[in-house]
This record gives structure tokens, sequence and C-alpha cells, in this order.
């Protein structure tokens, strides 16, 4: 385990640590600057000179190309992605960001870099294909006045993506809740935006209001939990507070502090009760969109989750079980049930897909559950702190992988959104005759949902299920071997939570099978018999997606140990 | 000794159905058509191959494996290779007497329904995905791995899900859906059985082949090591409820696999939908995963729990056995019926497997094999009845014997194996299950007149197979009526590559009918090995010597 480096903001080392939040930055300023570079001129007062300053006038050819925002956005995202998978080549090393006044504000270690690998792989995959779907005619100068407003959109639309990213990012570095809530709210009014950007349709509008207003109220009250932490404490940073968690966080005033702030990140991973908008969000949106809320935005909630749950309000190794454990328990149990119960009466495809990320939401949080029962009994838990990075990783794994599948599935329903909506199931139909391959791919995206070997999704699911059984099992095995007995009854009740999740993990295959019958069986609807719209850069993302999610499947250990590497160093007391 | 050997037999028939796949899968319709051909022959081809391959094994061309040899726990052929190092998963393949017969069947069974359903439509796509299943079905018997076993177990879903979805009846869309998440279901419950089992291992002694994250282990022949060091000191592998729970979790995957009354219900649909080839397949050999992975996980690992829930299963048999026949007696449909005599013939397995005789286990065995090649002809025949005559209803055709005389050979041929004549595979399964079981109530002290129930089946068997025959074949004399679902055009007999592989499946039923030896014997021997490491300990401990 590397040592960890401290650095002052702007100080040494700031720029190589944060090399892909200011490569994100560095893009905004040239989607802001670039697309607006034109002929203008600068008269100096007084004079007739004028001094080309290149800001506005007439646009050049280029810089007025519909699809540069596009270009911008997708390589600043892209190769964010990829400066994450070459620290990781490179081996981690930890460093935290401190103030001047020394309040540590953000840390990059593994654990962040995960995160950031989920976040920028999933907005670089819907900025890239997201390029087909709002594409204008007409470039250079002879474009109309709509037109031209189009055009100006479309930087809007990829701004609104990378500032998301820096947000999300900011996130996963976030040492202090000031922070923490800054890069949750850059991220959050990013989405809010994203999701109404299709104002000219009824169900856009609709579905960003919506998600605006619940989310606000959930933000408020995630606030209103903060503040509480901080009257309790005295501090806003991590540190301090997990500390003064360990010594008195039993009382009543930081307890309704978390409940308050389980009530913020809940509406972020759409945890059920919490989760009555993202349906009619994921439906509004545009699909590239919907899958950032299904991955990266969800992700973030996670983080957010495992940040107060297990930094902040962390049992000691000494006191057993988590205070919040049967809270979440139920939470996570009532939130995959639901949601998949939900799943199975909607038809809108769209529908379908976020309420299982609502199903998949509760699977997550039964494996944070399990974290929180680490080390419930000192006798039989065995090495819990190997358990807990287990349970860790699998959450990761889990979240890494969701980005290749649960996006694929909304970027194939992408492709049939821009030949004129795919909110029937019937829109599917016929898929297989009209493009095979893209139907295979949405196969492969459902089985993978479903958890039906050798797809990645069944490794996650898998993983998931092993965590929370280890953690239920414990050192049953060696005790049993030195002559204990045991009843099924010995182990630790989130065992159940694993039963509940292989249970509802059978009802899913109902609804992602019927996916693909409509799509293998269906005739296709009325006048949509003709080939797809085409659009290389959705193809290429959705290839990327599928590569991903069968090569993860058939050989995922090298991500289990990246993984592993990122849970260790969430919480060195582990 | 050539161990590679066994490396492409699960690895070459998938990767040759992907490439095919691809190769077709951006063709238009009339380049489908003119693929169909060159794709069907080198589906046909890779199959000998793979035949070939199974064969030369037992003939022993590939390296001295003496398959009568083989004691209870080792395995010929092994190869192992890391796979997920981190939870201790291994891609390892092996063979014993147990997966053998099995993995031959599947290869046999292959080229055979590549044969019998030789026109069927959109060939291109039809022949490699029925490749494509042989591989995932030989991946099941070869996977000494929990993990690996797992993975293939539910890889054999998806090439039936989509023989069944594409080349099914009317009501595919409701079977093959049926069929998928029925089974999915009992085998999720299933691999939670299988973590919790994974867990229960002891991590402190130095395992062989564990995980680097978690200390423990998915290989198969170390987890069977430890349970039989266990069980054979008279101790329950871990202890007596745990492995109640666990054998009744992993017991439900396989019985509904199986399957077993009351979890037979997708059977019949699956059956009566899907094509000729996907029920060849699916009776011969996807059946019998049931059967082979309660021999390789919960029989071997827990015989406590075995003999804990003996009368259970054995009731279940008993149930599956009489349910499945009396049924059969109110069917209409032709492959109604077929497919309620298969559940009536796994009733026969597990009341072979709830004996714990060794006689009862190589019954088990030897009706998994023969029901292997019986079923396979009983679904070739109600293919070409249907192909030919349009209509599955028994009655709508009469007096098929003047009509179609090839096929009436047939159907009568196969009829009379699957209700046991004597000197036909089937018979010699049956006999030795009658006598197994004759062994347990003599055992346990029971009235011989249990075995009226078995008995009568027997004599239901012959009823329905009797009855329909006479209806379809026999029934009408001169004035014979060709269905009407012909719509009066002539009569037709079947094609020749449908003759040829009758006749196939008819030569193998009589010669291991006539020598059942050359497979029983294998059999036998495992079964005698297992029985005298596992079971006899235990019976010693429960009844003061066995």
């Amino acid at each position: 385990m590397s040592n960890i480096t401290t650095v002052e903001a702007f100080g040494d080392g700031f720029i190589s640590a944060l090399f892909p939040e200011l490569m994100l930055f560095a893009g905004l300023l040239l989607l802001i600057i670039v697309p607006n570079l034109g002929k203008g001129t600068f008269r100096i007062p007084g004079t007739q000179i004028r001094l080309p300053w290149l800001l506005g006038g007439t646009r050049f050819k280029f810089t007025s190309d519909p699809r540069l925002p596009a270009w911008i956005a997708s390589v600043t995202l892209g190769g964010a992605f990829l400066n994450v998978i070459y620290v990781f080549s490179q081996g981690l090393e930890r460093v935290v960001i401190v103030s001047e006044s020394g309040k540590e504000l953000l840390l990059v270690n593994g654990f962040s870099r995960v995160f950031e690998m989920i976040f920028f792989g999933a907005l670089a995959l819907a900025a890239f294909s997201s390029m087909n779907r709002l594409q204008v005619k007409g470039i250079g100068s002879r474009v109309s006045e709509h037109e031209l407003y189009n055009n100006r959109r479309q930087a809007d639309f990829y701004i609104l993506m990378v500032t998301c990213a820096l947000g999300m990012s900011v996130v996963a570095l976030a040492q202090d809740l000031f922070v923490l809530f800054i890069g949750l709210e850059l991220a959050s009014f990013s989405t809010y935006v994203l999701v109404a950007f299709l104002k000219e349709s009824k169900v856009g509008v609709e579905s960003g209001m919506k998600y605006f207003i619940v989310g606000s109220v959930a933000s408020g009250v995630g606030l209103y939990g903060l503040s509480m932490l901080y009257l309790w404490a005295g501090s806003l940073q991590f540190s301090v507070l997990s500390a003064a968690f360990a010594e008195s966080g039993t009382t009543a005033l930081p307890l309704i502090g978390i409940g308050f702030v389980l009530v913020g990140f809940g509406f972020k991973v759409s945890a059920a009760p919490f989760h009555f908008a993202a349906p009619d969000a994921y439906a509004g949106a545009i699909s590239p969109v919907a899958g950032v809320l299904a991955t990266a935005s969800k992700a973030m909630g996670m983080l957010g989750l495992v940040r107060m749950l297990l930094i902040v309000a962390a049992p000691e190794s000494s006191e057993g079980s988590a205070v919040w454990l049967a809270c979440l328990g139920a939470m996570a149990a009532i939130t995959m049930t639901w949601g998949n119960l939900a799943a199975l009466g909607s038809d809108n495809p769209k529908r379908m897909l976020a309420y299982s990320s609502v199903a998949h939401a509760g699977y997550m949080l039964a494996a944070l559950t399990a974290v929180g029962a680490w080390n419930w009994d000192a006798t039989i838990s065995g090495d819990a702190g190997a358990a807990a990075v287990a349970v860790m990783t699998a959450l990761l794994f889990h979240l890494v992988v969701l980005v290749a599948f649960k996006l694929g599935a909304f970027l194939v329903l992408s492709v049939l959104e821009s030949e004129g909506g795919a909110s029937r199931l019937s829109s599917l139909g016929g898929l297989a005759k009209r493009e095979p391959l893209l139907a295979v791919a949405m196969f492969i995206f459902m089985i993978s949902l479903a958890g039906v070997p050798p797809m990645a999704g069944f490794l996650s699911k898998l993983l998931v299920i092993m965590g929370i059984v280890r953690i239920a099992v414990g050192d049953m095995g060696a005790e049993i071997a030195d002559g204990g007995v045991f009843v099924l009854a010995d182990m630790h009740w989130v065992w159940w939570l694993a039963f509940l999740m292989v249970i509802n993990s059978a009802i899913s295959v109902f609804y992602y099978l019927r996916v693909v019958v409509v799509m293998f069986f269906d005739e296709p609807e009325e006048g949509r018999e003709g080939p797809l719209p085409s659009g290389w850069q959705v193809r290429l993302a959705i290839l990327a997606c599928v590569l991903t999610t069968v090569f993860v499947g058939l050989a995922g250990d090298s991500l289990i140990r990246i993984c592993e590497m990122a849970a260790q160093s969430l919480n060195y007391g582990w | 000794m050539q161990d590679w050997i066994s490396m492409p037999l699960v690895g070459f028939p998938l990767v040759a159905s992907i490439v095919l796949l691809a190769f077709v899968s951006n063709a238009d319709a009339s380049m489908r058509k003119r693929l169909s051909d060159p794709i069907r022959m080198a589906t046909l081809v890779f199959s000998l191959v793979l035949l070939a391959i199974t064969t030369g094994m037992f003939f022993q061309y590939f390296g001295d494996v003496s398959w009568e040899g083989i004691s209870f726990n080792s395995y010929e052929y092994t190869h192992r290779y890391n796979w997920i190092e981190s939870l201790g998963i291994h891609w390892t393949v092996g063979l014993d007497a147990l997966s053998f017969p099995m993995v031959w069947l599947t290869t046999f069974l292959l080229p055979v329904t590549i044969i019998a359903t030789w026109n069927e439509k959109n060939g291109a796509v039809y022949f490699p995905i029925i490749l494509a299943m042989g591989g995932a079905l030989i991946g099941v018997f070869v996977a000494l791995d929990l993990f690996m076993f797992y993975v293939f177990w539910e890889l054999t879903l998806i090439p039936m899900f989509f023989l069944i979805l594409k080349w099914g009846g009317k009501d595919r869309k409701y079977a093959s859906q049926k069929f998928f998440i029925y089974t999915f279901t009992a085998s999720v419950v299933m691999l939670l059985g299988l973590i919790t089992l994974y867990f229960f291992q002891d991590p402190v002694n130095p395992l062989q082949y564990a995980g680097s994250m978690t200390g423990r282990t998915f290989d198969i022949p170390t987890i069977t090591q430890h349970a039989l060091n266990e069980n054979s000191n008279g101790n329950w592998y871990l202890g007596a409820n745990i492995q109640k729970v666990l054998f009744a979790m992993l017991m439900l995957g396989f019985l509904v696999k199986l399957p077993a009354v009351p979890f037979h219900t997708w059977l019949p649909d699956a059956h009566v939908q899907a094509p000729t080839g996907g029920s060849m397949l699916l009776a011969g050999v996807m059946l019998k995963m049931g059967a082979y992975g309660m021999f390789r996980l919960p029989v071997s690992l827990f015989p406590h729990a075995l003999q804990y829930f003996q009368l259970a299963l054995m009731a279940i048999g008993m149930v599956s056995l009489v349910w499945g026949a009396v049924v059969c007696l109110g069917q209409t449909n032709l492959k109604k019926m077929v497919a309620y005599s298969s559940v009536s013939h796994m009733g026969v397995i597990l009341i072979g497997i709830a004996t714990m005789q060794p006689m009862g286990w190589a019954a088990a065995l030897f009706m998994m094999f023969a029901h292997g090649i019986i079923s396979p002809m009983l679904f070739a025949v109600c293919g070409a009845f249907k192909h030919h005559y349009h209509s599955m209803e028994i009655g709508a055709m009469r007096g098929m014997a003047k009509h179609s005389p090839w096929l009436a050979t047939s159907m009568m041929f196969a009829w009379m194996a699957s209700l046991g004549l004597p000197l036909l595979a089937g018979f010699v399964a049956e006999l030795m299950m009658l006598i197994a079981l004759w062994y347990f109530l003599a055992a346990e002290g029971w009235s011989v007149f249990w075995m009226v129930g078995p008995a009568l089946v027997l004599a239901i068997t012959a009823g329905y197979y009797l009855w329909s025959m006479q209806r379809t074949i026999f029934e009408g004399g001169d004035e014979t009526q060709p269905p009407e679902s012909l719509h009066g055009e002539p009569v037709p007999d079947i094609a020749n590559p449908e003759k040829l592989a009758m006749l196939i499946l008819a030569f193998f039923t009589i010669v291991f009918g006539v020598m059942p030896w050359i497979a029983l014997d294998m059999m036998h021997d495992w079964t005698v090995q297992i029985f005298e490491g596992l079971i006899m300990p235990i019976l010693g401990e429960f009844s003061g010597g066995a």
C-alpha cells in the first residue's frame, strides 16, 4: 500500500493527480469557445483599423459544423477515461488535496479512480453515440435560423455532458461534505437539464419537471441532513465526522442526519420508495441520457451512500453490526422486489429498463447491507475485513460492468428512437429481421441484465451473492472442521437477502426475455419494416458495450483485481 | 496419453457455431438459402469429428484409459487452467465413468439429430445452433468446476430457447419463455446452494486451487475429496442441518431439470412446441443433466442427506413414474404423450437413485443412457409424423402401415423400445431398477406389495403405447383414410435422411439391448466404487451393517 501524499491545491503534483478532471475542464472551455470562433473583428476605437479577434462574426466552416461539439466532448471524455485506465496500469498512488488551512478536500485513490472510470466511460459512450441523435442539416453559412439554433443546442448538450462528468468526479474525490454537495449539485443540475432537453416534446418537459422537483426536494432533505451532521460534529470533514461517529454515533441527532442523507442519495440510486421519478425521467429523456442516469448517476448515488455509511457511519471492528443495518436491509429487499414487480407490468421498454435499474439498485443496496454486517459475531464472522473488501469489490464490479450492458441497452433503444419512438415494446418488433446484429446485441444485454452466464452481468451478480453469503457464513466452515455444529439459523440474516436476490433474478428473466421474444418473434410495426437509420458512432458504441459484456463475463479476473484494489483503498481499518 | 483431447470437445463446437453464426448473420435471405447446404454439411462433419474423438476415447485410441477401472473421484483426460484466479475458478475438464457415457451420447446424438432434421427450414442458422447446443451440453458433462458447471448448465438454455422460439410450433412463444424461466428459477436457487457450499469450505487448511480473494475453491474433485474424507469418518460433512439444507437446494435445481412431478409442467409444453431437433436433444441429453448433476453433486457430497431424504425421493420418483404414465393414457397429442412418457421414465431414474443400491444406481445410469437413445427416436418419429401429415393428433392418420411403411416400422420399433421390450436397451434398465427396488424393500423390511406400483406402470405404459400404435398404424384396414390435414394430397413416406437416422438409432437400441455390458460395465464399476467408499459407512451407521 503506497503512502499518502499530501498536496496543496495548485501545488506540486496537483496537475498530475487531477489530470483527468483538468482535461475535462479544458474540454469544457474548448466546448464554449471553439464553436464560437469566426471571422469577428475588433475595431480599435477612433480608428478604422479592425483587428481580427476570431470570436463571433461569420463562423468558420470548421467551427460551425454541428458535429464539432460532439467530437470535442467525446474526445475529452474518452481521453479522461483512457487517462484513468493508464493510471491504473501505472500503479495507483494516493494523493490528498488539502486547502491552505490543512483541510482535506479531495482524495485521489483507487476507489475514486474506479468511479472516475465509470463516470467517464459512461458519459464518453453516451456523448459519442448521441452524435447520431441531434444531427442537424446544413453546414456553413447557409443555415437557417432554426438550424443555427439547433447547432447552438448541440454545444449546450455536450457542455452539460461534460459538466455532469466533472460534478460526478468531484463527488468521487470529495473528502468534505461541502465539496461533496457541490459536486453532487453540479452533476444533478446537468442531468435535470439533459432530461428535459427535448423541450419540443411534451413528455420531455414533463419528465424533466418531475425529475427536477423530486430531485431538488431530495437534495434539500439531504442537505438538511448534512447540516445536522455539521451541527452535531462541528465539521464537514469526513475524517472528523467518522471519528465523532465512532465515539457517539448512536445519539439521535447524527442518526437523523444520516437518515436524511440516506433520502438524498436514495433518490440518486432510485431506491424504493424514492424511485418514483426515475421511470418518468428515463422515459422522457433521450435514450443515451437515460442510460447515463441508469449507470453513471446511479454510481454517483451509490458512491455517496458508501461514503456516508461506510466511512462516516461505519461500525468499528469492535462493535458488531452497523446501526443502519436493518433499515438498509429492508430498503434493499423492498427496492429489488418492487422494481422487478413493476417492471413486469410495463410495456414501455425504457420504463422497463428504469424499473430494472431500480431492481439493480436493490441488489447493490443488499451488498451494502452485507458490508454493514461485516463483523456481526466475533466468534464466527471470521476474517471480516477481507469479507467486507470482497463485498465492496462486488459492488464496484457491478457498477463498472453495468455501464456496458445497461447503457448498451439504452443505446440500442436510441437507434430505434431516432427512427420515431421506442416507447412501446412493439417498437422492437422484428429487430432480428431488420438488423440482426443489433438484435443479437440487445439479446446479450438482456440476458446479461438477467444474470445469465457467461455474460458480465452474471459474474457481477455472482460476486454480489458470493460477498453476501461470505459475510453471512463467516468462518463456520473452519468451525465445523473443528467440530462445531451449526444450523441454518446461525447464519446472519443477510443470507436471506441473497436468497431474495436469486428469486428476484428469476422474476426478472420474465421481462427481459419478453424483449428478446418480441425482437426475434414479432413482426415489425407498420411503417417500420425498412432498414434502421444509419450512424456508425452509435453502432460502434454498442459494439464496445457488447465486447465488454462478453469479454468481462468470460475473463473478468483483471477487472475483479482492480475493483479489489479499489475496495481495499476505501477503508484501511478493514 | 493425449490429455489435450478433452479440450476440443467443448471449445470446438462452441467456437465453430459462433463463427458460422457470425458468418451468416449479415447475409440476406437468398444468400442464407444458398449457404444452408454447405453449413449443414460443415456442422455434420464437425459433429462427426466429435463423435470420432469420443469413440476413440472409448477404444483407448488416445491413451490407455480403462473406463472400467476408474475409481470414485478420479478422472481421466483432466485439464486445468486458471480462469478467474481471485475466486478460485478454473477451467477444469475431465471424464469419469459417470460423465463419459453422457459425453459419448451427446456426440452420438448430434450427427443423428442433424441427419434426422436434414431439411429443417432456415438451415444456415439452425444447424450452427444445434452444434452450439451440443457444445454446451458436453460442457456440462465434462466440467469439474462448480462455476464452469453452472455456466454451461445455463448456457444450454440459450440455444434451446432459440430453437423453440424460431423453429417451434404454434405456441412457441409461450413454451420457450416458460421453459427458460422455469428452469432458470430452479437453477438460481441451486446457484445459491453452490455458493453457500463454497463458503462452508474450511479455508484454514491450505486448500488446493483456492481463490486468492476468497480462500475457497470451486474445484469439484477437491470439494468431493473433502466431503468424502469427512463423510466416510461417519460424520456429516458440514453437519446435519447444513447438509440437509444444501442437499435440498441443489436437488431443487436437478429435480426441475429431470423433471420430476410436481416440477414437470415445463416439459410437455417445451416438447410439444419444440422442433424435432430440439426435442431430440432436449429429451435425449438435456433431461439427463438433472440426473447427472444429482450423482455429481448432492449424492457424492451429501450421502447422509440422501439417506435422510431417501423416502421423499422415492415417493417423488414413484409419483413421477405413475403420474407420467397415467397422464399418457389421456393424451390425444402424439408428442405430448411421448413427453409424459419421458416424465415417467425419469421417475425410474429417481427411484433408482433413491434405492441407494449399487444396482439401482447402475440402473439409473443405464436408464439415462438408454433413454438417451430411445427418446430421440420417439421424437424423430413424432417429428416425421408432424412433418408429413401436418398433424400430431393420435387418430388423425389411420392405417399408416399401408401408406408409410417406413414411418410405421420406425414408430413401432421406437414404441416397443420405450415400453421396455426385452433385448432392447430400455428393458435392461427397467429390469435392473425392479431388482434394485426389490433389494430396497427387502433391506427396509417392507412388504413386496410395493412392487405392484412400478409393475402396474409397466402395464400402463404398454397400454398407451399399444393403443396409440393401434390407432395410427393398423386401424382402418383397406379403407384407410389419409388425414384431413393433407387435403387429399398423396400420402408420403419419410425422406431418406430420416430413414437413415431411424436406422442408426434403432441399431444402437438393439446393440445396447443385446450387449448392455458395453456401457453397463463401467457404470456398474463406478457405482460399486462410490457405494463402497461412500454409502457403506453410512448404512453401517444407520442400520448396523449392510
